[in-house]
């Protein structure tokens, strides 16, 4: 509604103006004005496609979320790591015995050649336990031999490149964000969208019946509302899923603490949904639209779902957008305090876990996955604001 | 109105017993009981041994059963004992209580002070730089983890710095101290812990405080004052701001509750002396007398807050009505 409009003097802008344009077109357009929200749409899609592409970055770089390395530990980033002589003479072993024909031929190959002294059969191992550089300069050298140039690939795995570098144990930190992505990223989405339809279902069970079951579901709401959220999900995480065998049969197993996570964070976002979604279905009923497909005999789940439910949707993805915020940073919160997300599975939040003490070992540890959080987090709210904008029918311009 | 606070404290009253009912039931189903703990310390224990411990515990009762012995001794005023700390939960709670409010009400009046300037400031100019620079400060804040916050405060100010303590609630020996050093100690601790738990705050405080004036910068009234001559100071303060509190007010009433929530994480991170902090430990020590207890009376607390504002609130506006 700006007033000062310039006059349009070309035909092809007044053709433009004139055309019609879907809903999708407006909502998109405005959505591009927003320009923080563009922003976050762009590093929300690139998280996403990492946190996917978890386990092929896993494959490319050699990299496991899991894999210790007792020997570089609190690495700083940017920083070389490499693998105990142990391990490395394990992994000899199994090529040996994978290969003992050209093992043979190898460890003659190397006592003849001068690289490694005493026993033939100890050749091999004399040569991979060795400091790093030498290893990697005996197995070259024995690499025109058959079987030599799988050995030479082989050690290349053994020195370790980290860019974020290593946590308590040595394990790699940027692997382990990635794979923390995929469980915050997913349990934010997760409890986001699923308490979006609980939250739909109570709204608008309550807002199109009224009387009491409105005022049973509402006051529920608002007592869930009016709590202290935090504490409460604190009892509830706290709890031994061991002890209820029914709900440890159904999500039990590997990954019982994030569905445990996901079930307990539903239970308590739902309300603002259903807050919204109650307000609008209030003034939706009294439409003639909702007389009119009555009068067509149309069924109270018909209606609900047919004509309701796609009225107040814009609202509710505004609404479960943020809501992913908010359910990472509750998730965060929990599994810092060890109540969440349980190791071996990395989530941004369990990386924290004894962030306090690891600052004086290696302060990138406790940065880093908050960080992460924060980034996130950020780009979902940015997303939502620009999705309301752009959403809402009163700020529409053309 | 009479009726209406009625009904509110009613249904206050309604949600605490059944909260404090679900609650009860929860801690039974966490890791470990007290018997438990007795045998796993007490390798010459015997089977009837336990089966007297249980009874001796009541443990042997259904959930239901329990929970109503443990209203009735509460109501008599006792609240038990704290397996931990061994001392009656008593006397555990009433410090832990004080420095809680403390810490609170701090991070609430300075997440005010500062959300609803840097809000009206922003409302000045909508769209212009200093209101983009903000609108981009509160969504950081609304958005940030408070307790990595919190961490990355002890880095930078305790770690690096050295300016503040890295935690704790004041110097050990300060007690007996004259009263003004033993204030500035406090005040000293409690640095930290407020910036940390006031940055959610300041972001939401912000952007309400910004569409509230907003609004109000709209209305006729202000122009006819604007037409009137009178300076531009007054007209914002005293013409706009007065009106755009109204709705602040609610707001703020309100975040008391999530302010609780966050001192939670705020007084772990800083191993502060508070009530949050002993939920926290005594569930993870399960201690669970202290922890139904300290659990039920804060969040009682805070409902009541709650209440108390949202009656003064229709004192504040006489607008509203509550038929």
């Amino acid at each position: 509604m700006s007033s000062a409009n310039p006059p349009v003097n070309d035909t092809a802008t007044m053709q433009r103006m004139e055309q019609a344009q879907s809903m999708k077109a407006i909502v998109f357009r405005q959505f591009l004005d927003h320009r923080l929200a563009v922003v976050g749409a762009v590093i929300i899609a690139f998280l996403l496609t990492t946190a996917l592409c978890a386990p092929l970055i896993s494959a490319l770089t050699g990299l496991s979320p899991e894999s210790q390395n007792v020997g570089a530990r609190y690495l700083l980033p940017f920083q070389k790591a490499v693998i105990p002589s142990d391990q490395r003479e394990i992994a000899m072993e199994q090529w040996i015995n994978a290969h003992p024909g050209e093992a043979a031929v190898l460890q003659k190959a190397l006592i003849e050649r001068n690289l490694a002294t005493g026993d033939e059969e100890e050749a091999l191992y004399d040569v991979v336990t060795r400091d790093i550089v030498e290893a990697k300069q005996g197995l070259q050298a024995i690499r025109d031999l058959p079987g030599g140039d799988e050995l030479v690939k082989m050690s290349q795995g053994w020195e370790r490149f980290h860019v974020f570098g290593t946590d308590e144990i040595g394990r790699d930190v940027f692997i382990r964000l990635i794979y923390g992505a995929r469980v915050s990223i997913g349990v934010g989405l997760l409890v986001a969208f699923a308490s979006g339809m609980i939250g739909f279902l109570i709204g608008s069970l309550a807002g199109f019946y009224g009387g009491l079951i409105d005022a049973f579901l509402m006051r529920v709401t608002d007592a869930l509302l009016s709590l202290p959220i935090f504490p409460v999900l604190i009892v509830f995480a706290a709890i031994d899923l061991n002890k209820i065998p029914w709900l440890s049969s159904l999500i039990g197993g590997e990954h019982e603490s994030i569905f445990k996570m996901v079930m307990i964070l539903c239970l308590f976002s739902w309300m603002t949904v259903a807050r919204l979604v109650r307000g609008s279905i209030l003034s939706l009923r009294e439409r003639e639209f909702i007389l009119a497909a009555r009068t067509l005999g149309a069924r109270d789940r018909t209606i609900i779902a047919r004509h309701l439910f796609p009225n107040v949707i814009a609202p509710m993805i505004v609404a479960i957008t943020l809501g992913v915020g908010e359910s990472i940073l509750f998730e965060a919160a929990l599994s810092f305090l060890g109540l969440g997300i349980m190791p071996p599975a990395a989530s941004w939040g369990n990386m924290l876990n004894n962030a306090q003490e690891v600052i004086y070992n290696n302060i990138w540890l406790a940065v880093l996955p908050g960080l992460m959080i924060l980034i996130t987090v950020v780009s979902f709210n940015f997303l939502g604001d620009g999705l309301q904008d752009a959403m809402d029918p009163k700020s529409i311009r053309r | 109105m009479l009726t209406y606070i009625l009904r509110r404290v009613l249904q206050t009253l309604v949600v605490i017993a059944l909260l404090s009912y679900v609650v009860f039931t929860l801690m039974a189903l966490m890791p470990g009981d007290p018997v438990e703990m007795m045998i796993a310390s007490n390798p010459k224990i015997t089977a009837e041994d336990i089966v007297r411990l249980r009874e001796f515990y009541g443990l042997d009762q259904p959930a239901w059963k329990r929970y109503a012995n443990w209203v009735g001794t509460i109501s008599q005023g006792d609240l038990g004992y704290s397996r931990t700390y061994r001392v009656p939960v008593m006397e555990l709670m009433g410090p832990r209580l004080l420095n809680t409010l403390i810490l609170s009400v701090c991070a609430l009046s300075f997440s005010l002070l500062v959300g609803i300037t840097l809000g009206v400031l922003s409302a000045l100019k909508p769209g212009g730089r200093l209101d983009s620079f903000f609108s981009v400060f509160s969504f950081a804040g609304i958005s940030i983890p408070s307790f990595w916050l919190g961490i990355m405060l002890i880095i930078v100010f305790s770690v690096k710095l050295g300016w503040f303590p890295a935690g704790g609630t004041q110097t050990i020996g300060m007690e007996g101290a004259s009263w003004y050093r033993e204030f500035f100690d406090r005040g000293w601790y409690l640095v930290l812990p407020v910036m940390s738990l006031s940055i959610q705050q300041i972001g939401t405080f912000m952007r309400y405080a910004r569409s509230a004036m907003m609004e109000v910068l709209r209305l006729d009234f202000i122009r006819t004052a604007k037409a009137k001559g009178l300076s531009r100071g007054r007209v914002l303060w005293k013409h706009a701001f007065r009106n755009a509190l109204i709705p602040l007010i609610t707001i703020a009433a309100l975040s008391l509750s999530n302010v609780f929530s966050g001192a939670i994480l705020t007084e772990t991170v800083f191993s502060y002396q508070g009530v949050g902090k002993l939920v926290y430990d005594s569930i993870i020590a399960n201690d669970f007398n202290v922890a139904m207890v300290s659990f039920i009376i804060s969040v009682s607390m805070v409902l009541m807050m709650n209440l108390v504002a949202d009656i003064l609130y229709g004192f504040a506006d006489p607008r509203i009505s509550y038929s």
